[in-house]
């Protein structure tokens, strides 16, 4: 432990970013697993995805931190708030939380707060930001991919969409390729299990879900 | 290895990873709603994509990011799924409980 002490030799701004979001972090994953209402859940799941996200910018890891933005926060937080809509036979418990203006005000303010932490982080904590990566080079009217850098089988890890794009489609081929027949595969496999079964009838028309 | 990722001592994010996978592992043991199981299986994933993110930073290898896209990817295809699954068992039982999902066990 002492010398992990000994590493941080200046109280930097980039380590109060990982602290806040840190503490974030794991405060609202246990009001996940502790919360009795699942939207509650729901709604601390994606203040976590939001606060990792950060820590991936502070990390320099630009590219993953906009892809946790996209996929977690938006697109599976979409899908998990909706089935939970579908099935929720507690939703008094939300909108007797949304009667209570002191809450819903103080709840305003800390997500303030929060998404001001999180665009603060991204502008002022990021190490090389504006340093386009290795293996990637823009000059005056072109971007130049230099792939792989001599000696080396991957390129460095600047963690921008580029060299992730690049490690990617020259690396991972196949792999992204077995990826696009899975997400087929899921998406087919969710529509045939969620659909009403075909010869149900006049009892179906009526069951709620 | 590189002891330090922008200032900040790796193990610091280990642990953090590690406390967000047990937090993970203690919903799914401890939790009866699917939904919330599904919730706290994105923790547990999300865990290990700060871990392969520090060691990518770490080893300045950019291998470890491909695989947190990849990662990504089959947990957008695990929700859909799962949560297919939750509607279809909702429709047949008027539940989400997994307590009361007792047809396979013998």
């Amino acid at each position: 432990m002492g010398e992990i002490i000994s590493m941080i030799e200046t109280f930097s701004i980039e380590l109060a970013f990982f602290f806040l979001f840190g503490t974030i972090c794991i405060g609202t994953a246990i009001s996940v697993v502790f919360q009795k209402n699942p939207v509650v859940s729901a709604v601390s799941l994606v203040f976590m995805f939001f606060s990792l996200a950060g820590i991936y910018g502070i990390m320099g890891a630009l590219f993953i931190a906009t892809m946790q933005v996209l996929v977690y926060a938006g697109a599976i937080m979409v899908l998990v708030v909706f089935v939970l809509m579908l099935l929720s036979q507690r939703a008094e418990n939300l909108s007797k939380f949304l009667n209570n203006p002191f809450k819903v005000v103080s709840l305003s303010l800390l997500a303030l707060f929060f998404f001001f932490g999180l665009y603060s982080a991204l502008n002022m904590g990021v190490p090389n930001a504006y340093q386009s990566g290795k293996g990637y080079k823009t000059t005056e009217s072109t971007s130049v991919y230099q792939y792989p850098i001599q000696g080396t089988s991957s390129v460095s890890a600047n963690g921008n969409a580029a060299t992730v794009g690049a490690a990617t489609y020259l690396e991972y081929v196949l792999p992204f390729e077995l990826i696009s027949i899975l997400l087929l595969v899921a998406v087919i496999g969710a529509v045939i299990l969620a659909k009403k079964r075909l010869g149900e009838g006049s009892e179906a028309k009526d069951a709620t879900l | 290895m590189n002891p330090l990722i922008s200032g900040i001592p790796v193990p610091f994010f280990l642990g953090l990873a590690g406390i967000l996978f047990s937090i993970g592992v203690l919903g799914v043991l401890i939790r009866r709603n699917a939904v919330v199981i599904f919730m706290s299986v994105e923790l547990i994933l999300n865990s290990v994509n700060l871990v392969f993110v520090t060691f990518s930073k770490s080893l300045s290898n950019i291998s470890g990011e491909v695989v947190v896209f990849f990662v990504m990817a089959i947990a957008a295809a695990e929700a859909a799924v799962g949560l297919a699954l939750v509607i279809a068992i909702f429709r047949q039982k008027k539940s989400a409980n997994v307590d009361e999902l007792q047809e396979m066990k013998w």
